[in-house]
């Protein structure tokens, strides 16, 4: 008897665990729901600025702007309520912009480094002077968007950027053994032109299968084997609601932009070299001045460390710091961990430049 | 002894063992396929298999869009590209504008910060009061006119409160 009982509250169970999982899969969760105020656009650009939660005496006047990569969606930075590392800042009294890059189109796949750099990113910085009232801004830039920061605060050192953040930066592509994407765009086995001249962009589904094929069994297997163990716990449920909500929203990179990423970054490594050409200038790492942190995840395969380390010895910065933290090159911001590690480390360093 | 007995038969799993299993089964997997897609083969296997779809499938596409760009043609409609070079004059004209709506801006502000200035110094020559530097765009096409705007609308104001104090 106890054992059938027993029996009728596993199958219960079960058809409770599998409507979760339809649920999870077939619905997008809630996120980025910090309130914001959308402030300038520009062609598929939108930069918002999020409304603050202290009085103004309490906050700090030096403006944050978030740049973060071209090919994913910037609400990452803004994932869920009180699991968002924009909420945190604000809350820290962060007077914080975001610049949202949009889906580019066909229009668009001319778009490079040097349109990002030079066209989209001084007009949203004029924006956030003029709205802030001051001359000078941080500016914290994420994976790809580390690259166009890093490439701004070389070519304009006179913009009034006071700090820059790197986070998970990939500008150091010297090491090509130690680089999987590196290897799998080798000129010798990967046609960038062929690509380009069939989709115009590169499509985000063909990025997203390169990002999770370098850990295929955890991408395709494990994670989906960790949800359903876990489906009777709501905490875990909802984070991993969220986050595929985040991954499986993936947009296209403009073509000219993801040439630029293969041919000057992955195959001839010309930001370091000092190579790197925008618009007729050379970008000179060591024109960057403005204050600098970099953050690397230790556990991060789609940026190694070895990436983003070497840039600290080329930049003209005197004030420059490395914070390694544990975690891969979403969860270090995103993950359980980044409230206790990686926040409050980004807002101790930020805080006191920021007066 | 019956509530013993189900609080025992409830903390049994009989799935751990197989779940131990497998989580050892994926550990195992997950290193070997990290080091296999780090390599030449995977690599060279990738490639080939890309490339042979787009060979496979640009004459399609080729012919596709031959047919559409003369289909579009007949019906007097405007192509892709057509489209495409529009949007981009489109974007050009929103950077046009985002300029001039931002020196318009910054000639609001030098007005109102110019005129507290002008009314207490009636008689001054317009030369000491040099437009402060612009946070431009480097290389805007538009800056200088703009600068020649902020210069003559100051010495418009000016004019004006040497007016009003003249009277």
């Amino acid at each position: 008897m106890a054992q059938a009982a027993v029996f009728q509250d596993q199958l219960a169970s079960m058809e409770e665990r599998l409507r979760t999982v339809n649920r999870l899969m077939t619905t997008k969760a809630a996120i980025a729901q910090t309130p914001k105020q959308l402030v300038w656009t520009l062609n598929k650009a939108k930069l918002y600025r999020y409304i603050p939660v202290l009085p103004p005496e309490k906050r700090h006047p030096i403006p944050l702007l978030l740049i973060f990569a071209l090919m994913n969606r910037p609400y990452v930075l803004d994932l869920r309520p009180s699991h968002s590392f924009v909420e945190f800042m604000v809350s820290q009294g962060y007077d914080v912009y975001l610049l949202d890059w949009g889906v580019p189109g066909f229009e668009d796949r001319h778009m490079k480094f040097d349109d990002y750099t030079l066209e989209y990113i001084p007009r949203a910085i004029r924006k956030v002077k003029a709205l802030s009232g001051v001359q000078e801004l941080s500016m914290l830039g994420w994976c790809i968007g580390a690259i166009l920061t890093t490439i701004y605060a070389a070519l304009r050192p006179d913009d009034g950027l006071r700090n820059l953040l790197l986070l998970t930066a990939p500008l150091d592509f010297s090491n090509r053994q130690g680089l999987t994407f590196a290897r799998w765009t080798d000129e010798k086995y990967f046609d960038v032109e062929k690509v380009l001249a069939a989709f115009g962009n590169m499509p985000g589904e063909m990025i997203d299968y390169g990002a999770k094929a370098l850990k295929p069994v955890e991408n395709y297997i494990t994670n989906y084997c960790r949800l359903w163990d876990n489906l009777d716990n709501p905490m875990v449920v909802e984070a991993w609601h969220a986050m595929n909500t985040w991954v499986t929203d993936n947009i296209p990179l403009a073509g000219g932009a993801f040439r630029q990423l293969i041919v000057d970054l992955y195959r001839n490594d010309r930001l370091m070299k000092g190579e790197m050409m925008i618009r007729g200038q050379r970008v000179d790492l060591r024109r960057l001045r403005a204050n600098l942190l970099t953050v690397i995840a230790e556990g991060d395969h789609i940026t190694p460390p070895c990436q983003s380390e070497a840039v600290l010895s080329k930049v003209g910065s005197t004030d420059k710091e490395i914070f390694h933290v544990a975690g891969g090159h979403i969860g270090i911001m995103a993950g359980s961990n980044a409230r206790k590690l990686t926040w409050p480390h980004i807002d101790g360093w930020l805080g006191p430049r920021s007066q | 002894m019956g509530e013993g007995q189900q609080e025992n038969t409830k903390s049994f799993d009989p799935f751990e063992p197989f779940r131990e299993m497998r989580d050892a089964y994926l550990d195992s997997m997950a290193k070997v396929m990290v080091e296999t897609v780090n390599t030449d083969g995977y690599a060279q296997a990738n490639g080939a298999m890309l490339d042979s779809y787009l060979t496979a499938s640009a004459p399609f596409r080729e012919a596709l869009e031959k047919w559409m760009v003369q289909t579009l043609q007949q019906l007097s409609l405007p192509s892709r590209q057509e489209v495409a070079a529009l949007a981009e004059r489109f974007t050009n004209m929103e950077m046009r504008l985002d300029d001039v709506d931002a020196k318009l801006d910054q000639i609001a502000r030098l007005i109102v910060e110019a005129r507290p200035a002008a009314a207490s110094r009636p008689a001054e020559p317009a030369k000491s009061a040099a437009p402060s530097k612009s946070p431009d765009l480097a290389g805007s096409k538009a800056s200088a006119h703009a600068k020649r705007g902020i210069a003559a609308a100051q010495k418009s104001t000016r004019r004006q409160s040497g007016r009003k104090s003249e009277r």
